[in-house]
């Protein structure tokens, strides 16, 4: 086959770009003018009016979930098959990049000393142990009051792995070793969340072994099954049913998750260069 | 046509320059870190349009119920001010999910860079496995 010319490669490159650049623009316009209407519209669709409408229904329990978080109603209980199996998108995710960048038959891959004396100024290293503090507290109360206010275990985790990450580039991956931010604690605590997940998910399985109808998931009293439902609150604690549960483990799967693939990232160079090049 | 109609053209278009890029990115350029790039441009993207779907004019509201014993009146008002909750909902988990993939996929980048040292596309397909 004859070699393509550089100006047949580029007038191929331009075709291609219009192409895709009439193509998008066709349908973009299709979708705002044609099936949504005139967006934003006054009205949003009866299927969100809905959900509005019921999440904390008080005078409708049947069909309520116990939360006045219309945003978290439906990612763990509405629609919570729907963030269950994106967990296991996620799950299997990390497992794929920790598996990429595993290094066999080296145990202890950063010995103590290597690094000292290296790493930012003093300012940099004091602000981001004050910055690492605050983070860590706004990311537990992001997970536990995800139920109430905007947040939950997914915005929770991302926002805790960052302070790992700012940990990573202010000091190093000894300081965070020192503190018992290793591989070895993330991972299961990773599969404690996940875990977790699985079996609040399950308990109303466990509740139909005696006989009861329940749905799998099922978090308040429904229509055809009217016999379970996890406690709502707890006077002024409220948990908002199984809610509370499900963003507590999925900020521990997703936290400890992202901070095993940057601790894995943040393995220096020379250790791969040395097992790599055995092979 | 009001003021408030072209601003939102004028994002609709912005968003779809922002995918047309992307697209060009992850179809031609033969750089792997580049197409990483533009494949988290394209779900960004994707997110935002997703988010302008949700959102009514007027004097919308956050789609959170600011008390926890709402009486009927107060339901019927939230419902009838506060934004589309589902497509925030799909964004939500769809960033993180976004988050883990592109980690995956630059891990498998890295990984290709130290044992062939190249992130060329064309060179890494001549490569003997």
């Amino acid at each position: 086959m004859k070699a393509k010319t550089l100006e047949e490669e580029k007038t191929h490159e331009v075709i291609i770009g219009a192409g895709i650049a009439i193509l998008l623009i066709l349908t973009v316009f299709a979708i705002i003018l044609g099936v949504t209407g005139y967006t934003p519209s006054e009205n949003i669709r009866p299927l969100a009016q809905f959900y509005l409408y019921y999440a904390m229904n008080t005078f409708k329990k049947e069909l309520w979930a116990a939360t006045p978080e219309a945003v978290n109603s439906m990612v763990w209980d509405y629609r919570g098959y729907d963030t269950l199996f994106e967990t296991s998108v996620f799950f299997l995710a990390v497992i794929g990049a920790v598996s990429v960048l595993r290094l066999p038959g080296v145990k202890d891959v950063v010995s103590k000393g290597i690094l000292s004396g290296r790493g930012l100024s003093l300012i940099v290293k004091v602000i981001t142990k004050f910055i690492v503090a605050f983070i860590l507290i706004v990311a537990i109360s992001i997970a536990i009051h995800g139920n109430l206010t905007p947040g939950g275990g997914f915005q929770a985790g991302a926002a805790v792995s960052i302070a790992s990450l700012i940990g990573l580039a202010a000091f190093s991956r000894i300081f965070l070793e020192e503190r018992h931010v290793t591989t070895k604690l993330m991972l299961p605590i990773r599969v404690l969340g996940v875990v977790g997940i699985g079996l609040v998910a399950l308990v109303p399985a466990f509740i139909a072994l005696s006989g009861i109808l329940v749905f799998a998931m099922q978090n308040q009293p429904k229509v055809w099954a009217p016999n379970f439902g996890f406690p709502p609150g707890f006077g002024d604690f409220w948990l908002s049913g199984n809610q509370f549960y499900y963003n507590f483990f999925e900020f521990l799967a997703v936290g400890a998750g992202f901070t095993v693939i940057y601790l894995m990232y943040s393995i220096p160079e020379y250790f791969y260069k040395e097992v790599l090049g055995k092979k | 046509m009001t003021l408030s109609q072209i601003l939102w053209i004028y994002m609709y278009l912005t968003l779809i320059g922002l995918i047309a890029v992307s697209v060009y990115g992850i179809v031609r350029r033969p750089n792997l870190l580049k197409k990483i790039i533009a494949l988290s441009i394209f779900g960004d993207t994707a997110n935002t349009f997703i988010i302008f779907i949700g959102f009514r004019r007027g004097a919308a509201t956050v789609p959170i119920l600011p008390t926890l014993n709402p009486t009927l009146e107060q339901l019927i008002a939230f419902k009838n001010t506060a934004v589309d909750p589902l497509p925030q909902c799909l964004v939500l988990t769809a960033i993180v999910i976004n988050m883990s993939v592109t980690a995956f996929l630059t891990a498998l980048a890295i990984q290709l860079y130290r044992l062939y040292g190249t992130l060329d596309v064309r060179e890494a397909v001549k490569l003997k496995w």
